[in-house]
């Protein structure tokens, strides 16, 4: 009975559910604010995530015509239920993580796709030019993104020796940061959560310039304000993630706002200092450089443990 | 009181105030000679910075909330216009900007045009000038943020509700 209350408790509140909400929101605002200093800018208020997010929520939600009314009112639900869901699996907040079991890394990276699954789905749905362009752009820059970024994780984990994100993080408090020893890595981690959030250089699947707001142009009211959410919560557990992987682990709340917000000031640099990039730039970028660069990092690793090297 | 009707109250103070903290804008031309849309497109830089307002420029008419429209409306722009606003989802505003936005300005009369905004859709605000200087666009879309709220708060109500040049008041059945 405790046990079970305490899971729900886990699910719902904290760490998973309420708890990373607020936190997405809160680093949405963060984000958002660094990138407007950045352009000289004053900046959103403190409130301005909740506020868009509850005005979204009571709007009106338009079904637009020739589309699976199902698909495209539950592909919101389903999506914020898989960002929230790996949210159980990563240290959050500088605490342990709620469940962990071996091979967790591998679940919680697909369960991080599936936001950009499901918004690849909700444009392909709907029988609008600009969502099936938009839609076609993300599902290629996901694939794109995905296989770096997938082995960049990776890497901590042949170091530690377990495919368990909470051994992992053990490991990478009590070595020294593994950002110095894997470099590569470290890059195409944070880059590559980038472009899976799909944040400016990388944003060409939501470029409002060229293709209106891309996948989710038909959403409004409550299904674009779920994937908005489940953005932010991404935004959160990402970071979580490669501080927990690279800066030498999240062991306690301090630490863990420490790490986060430092990565972020670099995302947030980064989101100011470049133009978007075309979509055949960004594959090009990706598989060119990112993921040859990460398996040869790989091979590396994997030579050193095989000849007993120390890492 | 009882509590449903409290809880009630409560949500609807919620939803005003969101609504009044994050309005998302979509700019639409109508037929403007671009004077107005480069004085809107001024008022989103850096210099003036909307953000701080929670406005947003969308893309989307799904996503937007304001309708920032220019222009007297030509014929040709007339079924865009009202299939744009048929497209945004309740609730919804207009902000007609400009001279040729309230009345048809230099084109008054024109065979070619509806002679402004508000004769093809409800208006909510009319922002006079041509074109009007980004200050008086922010006070014009503070002006219908004000309207949202309660009138018991609201302190100046009546200065938007008429057309500054015709004096005609908008049409109901717009908004709330």
């Amino acid at each position: 009975m405790s046990e079970n209350m305490k899971s729900i408790l886990s699910l719902l509140i904290f760490p998973g559910g309420l708890a990373v909400m607020a936190a997405g929101m809160i680093y949405e605002y963060i984000d958002r604010k660094l990138v407007a200093r950045f352009q000289n800018r004053v900046g959103p208020r403190w409130f301005q995530p909740l506020a868009d997010f509850i005005k979204l929520l009571a709007k009106e939600e338009v079904i637009p015509e020739g589309i699976h009314p199902v698909l495209f009112q539950w592909l919101p639900v389903v999506a914020i239920a898989g960002a929230l869901t790996s949210a159980l699996y990563v240290p959050m907040f500088g605490v342990e993580p709620a469940f962990h079991f071996t091979g967790d890394l591998v679940v919680t990276i697909y369960l991080l796709s599936i936001l950009t699954l499901c918004t690849g789905l909700a444009g392909a749905n709907v029988a609008n030019r600009f969502s099936i362009i938009g839609a076609t752009r993300t599902l290629t820059q996901l694939f794109s993104y995905e296989a770096p970024f997938l082995l960049a994780l990776f890497g901590p984990a042949i170091a530690a020796g377990s495919w368990d994100i909470a051994v992992i993080e053990q490991y990478a408090t009590s070595h020294p940061w593994l950002m110095v020893f894997q470099p590569i890595g470290f890059l195409v981690a944070l880059i590559g959560l980038m472009g899976k959030l799909e944040l400016p250089p990388f944003d060409a699947p939501e470029a409002e310039t060229e293709i209106v707001s891309g996948a989710l142009t038909e959403y409004s009211g409550r299904g674009y304000a779920l994937f908005r959410l489940g953005r932010s919560v991404e935004l959160v557990i990402g970071l979580t993630l490669v501080a927990a992987f690279y800066l030498g682990g999240v062991a306690n709340p301090l630490l863990f706002l420490a790490k986060t917000l430092g990565l972020l000031l670099i995302i947030a640099a980064l989101q100011s200092l470049f133009a978007r990039l075309r979509i055949d730039q960004t594959v090009g970028l990706w598989w060119r450089s990112g993921a040859v660069l990460v398996l040869l990092q790989l091979l590396v690793l994997i030579a050193l443990k095989y000849f007993g090297v120390a890492i | 009181m009882d509590l449903p009707k409290a809880w009630e109250a409560a949500l609807v103070d919620l939803k005003t105030w969101a609504r009044i903290n994050s309005p998302w804008a979509i700019h639409f031309n109508s037929g403007s000679c671009n004077g107005c849309d480069i004085e809107i497109l001024a008022t989103l830089t850096p210099r003036y910075d909307l953000e701080r307002l929670g406005i947003k420029l969308q893309g989307s008419p799904r996503h937007a909330d304001v309708l920032i429209c220019t222009g007297p409306v030509t014929r040709q722009a007339r079924e865009r216009l009202i299939r744009t606003y048929e497209q945004m989802p309740d609730p919804k505003f207009v902000v007609a900007v400009g001279s040729c936005g309230i009345t048809g300005g230099a084109f008054e009369g024109c065979y070619n045009v509806a002679n402004g905004v508000d004769k093809v859709i409800p208006v909510d605000v009319y922002i006079p000038g041509c074109p009007p200087r980004p200050e008086a666009i922010i006070f014009g879309v503070s002006q219908l943020l004000q309207s949202l709220q309660p009138p018991k708060k609201a302190k100046n109500r009546n200065a938007i509700v008429t057309n500054p040049i015709t004096g005609s008041t908008p049409k109901k059945g717009v908004g709330e």
